[in-house]
C-alpha cells in the first residue's frame, strides 16, 4: 500500500496536499500517525528555549557607531570649511563694490562667512564621544545638524560669485543654526562634566 | 520562539534621533530573540555572535527608515534572516553538507538519547535556515525563497527532506 512521503504530508500541513493525499490520509492510521508526528515536531521545535549570546556585543557595536559618528562628524566639519573657504576665496576675487546696495550686501556677506568659520572652530572644541543626555537633546542636534546640511547643499548650488540677498539670507541662516548647534554642544558639554 | 516586546514609541524616536542609551536598550530588548534566531540556523556560536552584531549595526545605521509599519521585532528578525542567510550563503561549503547520509557513516548513529534539539542540530546550516523560519518564525515559502535567492520548491523540498531525516534520527535513537 502506497502511503503519504514527507512532502505529502507537509503539503497536508499547509493546506496543498493533493486530492490523492488528501483521501488517503482520512483512512490510513499510519500516515496519520506521522502527520500527528510532524505537528509534534513543529510544536517541540517552537518550544525550544531561547538561547543568548555567550559574549556581550553591545561594546562592539558601540564602538563601530561612534567611530562612524566620528568621521561623519569630521567630514561634516572639512566640508563646512572647505566651503566657508571657497567662499572667502570667490569674495576675494570678486570686484569690491564701492558702495550703495551691492556694497552693503557683500559687507553682510563677509560678516556672516567669518561668523560662520568662527563658530565652526567653537564647534571643535566640543567634538564629544557621541554621548546624550536625553532623547531630546539628541534630537535637537541632529535636528540642526540636518537643516545646517540642507543650507550647505544649498550654498553648494548658489553663485557665490554674485553677492544677491538670497545669499546673504543663506549664509545668515546658516549662522543662526551653527550659534544654536554650538550653544547645545555646549550646554551637553557642561552637564557631561567636560 | 514567539517575541511579544512592545517597545515603547518614545525609545524608538529617541534610537532614531541617535540616543545612545536609547539604542543599547533596544539592543539589550532583542539581543537574545537576534542571537536565538542565528544560533539556531547556524552550527557556531561565535557565527551567530558576530550575527547578531551585524544585525544591530544595521539596525542602529537603518533605524532612521523604520516608519513604524508593523512591530518592531519584524523589521529587526527580517535584518538577521538576511545576516544569517547570507553568512550561509557564504560559506556553502560548510551549509551543505548532504542530507541523506549513508547508514554506517560516522555521525549517523547519534545515541539512544537524541532528542529533537539534538536531531535539529544534525541537520545542514541550509536546512535548519528553512526548517526556522518556516516551521518556528513562520515564513512562507515564497518568503524563504526570496531571501536565500532559491525557489520555492528549493524551500518546499529542503524542509521535507529536513524533516525525514530528523525523523529518522529520533527512530534510530529510539531503538538503539
Amino acid at each position: 500500500m502506497m502511503h503519504c512521503t514527507m512532502d505529502d504530508l507537509g503539503a497536508l500541513r499547509a493546506g496543498e496536499a493533493s486530492v490523492w493525499a488528501r483521501q488517503h490520509i482520512t483512512t490510513c492510521a499510519a500516515c496519520q500517525s506521522e502527520l500527528e508526528a510532524l505537528y509534534q515536531r513543529v510544536a517541540q521545535l517552537r518550544a525550544l528555549p531561547a538561547l543568548g549570546p555567550a559574549r556581550d556585543r553591545w561594546p562592539a557595536v558601540r564602538a563601530v557607531v561612534r567611530a562612524e559618528r566620528a568621521r561623519r562628524r569630521r567630514r561634516w566639519s572639512a566640508w563646512g570649511g572647505s566651503l566657508a573657504a571657497a567662499a572667502a576665496l570667490a569674495g576675494l576675487l570678486l570686484v569690491q563694490p564701492s558702495g550703495g546696495k551691492g556694497g552693503a550686501l557683500h559687507a553682510e556677506l563677509s560678516q556672516a562667512k567669518q561668523q560662520s568659520a568662527t563658530l565652526e572652530d567653537s564647534l571643535q572644541r566640543y567634538d564629544l564621544d557621541g554621548r546624550v543626555l536625553s532623547g531630546h537633546a539628541a534630537a535637537r542636534l541632529a535636528d540642526l545638524e540636518d537643516r545646517i546640511s540642507v543650507i550647505d547643499g544649498n550654498l553648494a548650488r548658489s553663485d557665490s560669485r554674485a553677492p544677491n540677498a538670497e545669499l546673504v539670507k543663506l549664509w545668515q541662516e546658516r549662522v543662526g543654526l551653527m550659534r544654536e548647534l554650538v550653544n547645545a554642544r555646549a550646554t551637553r558639554a557642561r552637564y557631561v562634566g567636560l | 520562539m514567539t517575541v511579544a516586546l512592545a517597545v515603547p514609541d518614545v525609545l524608538i524616536t529617541r534610537a532614531q534621533a541617535g540616543d545612545e542609551a536609547a539604542l543599547e536598550a533596544l539592543f539589550r530588548a532583542f539581543e537574545t530573540p537576534v542571537y536565538n534566531l542565528a544560533r539556531r540556523m547556524l552550527r557556531r556560536p561565535e557565527d551567530a555572535e558576530d550575527v547578531l552584531q551585524e544585525t544591530f549595526l544595521e539596525v542602529v545605521r537603518s533605524i532612521k527608515q523604520y516608519r513604524g509599519e508593523g512591530h518592531l521585532w519584524g523589521w529587526i528578525r527580517r535584518i538577521a534572516a538576511t545576516k544569517t542567510l547570507m553568512r550561509i550563503r557564504r560559506d556553502q561549503v560548510r551549509a551543505t553538507e548532504p542530507l541523506d547520509e549513508e547508514p554506517g557513516k560516522p555521525g549517523m548513529h547519534v545515541g539512544s538519547n537524541i532528542d529533537l534539539e539534538r536531531a535539529f542540530e544534525r541537520l545542514s546550516e541550509t536546512s535548519r535556515a528553512v526548517v526556522w523560519l518556516h516551521d518556528v518564525e513562520g515564513y512562507t515559502h515564497e518568503e524563504i525563497a526570496e531571501q536565500m535567492g532559491k525557489s520555492v520548491s528549493f524551500s518546499k523540498s529542503q524542509l521535507a527532506r529536513a524533516h525525514a531525516r530528523m525523523r529518522r534520527m529520533l527512530d534510530e535513537g529510539a531503538h538503539a
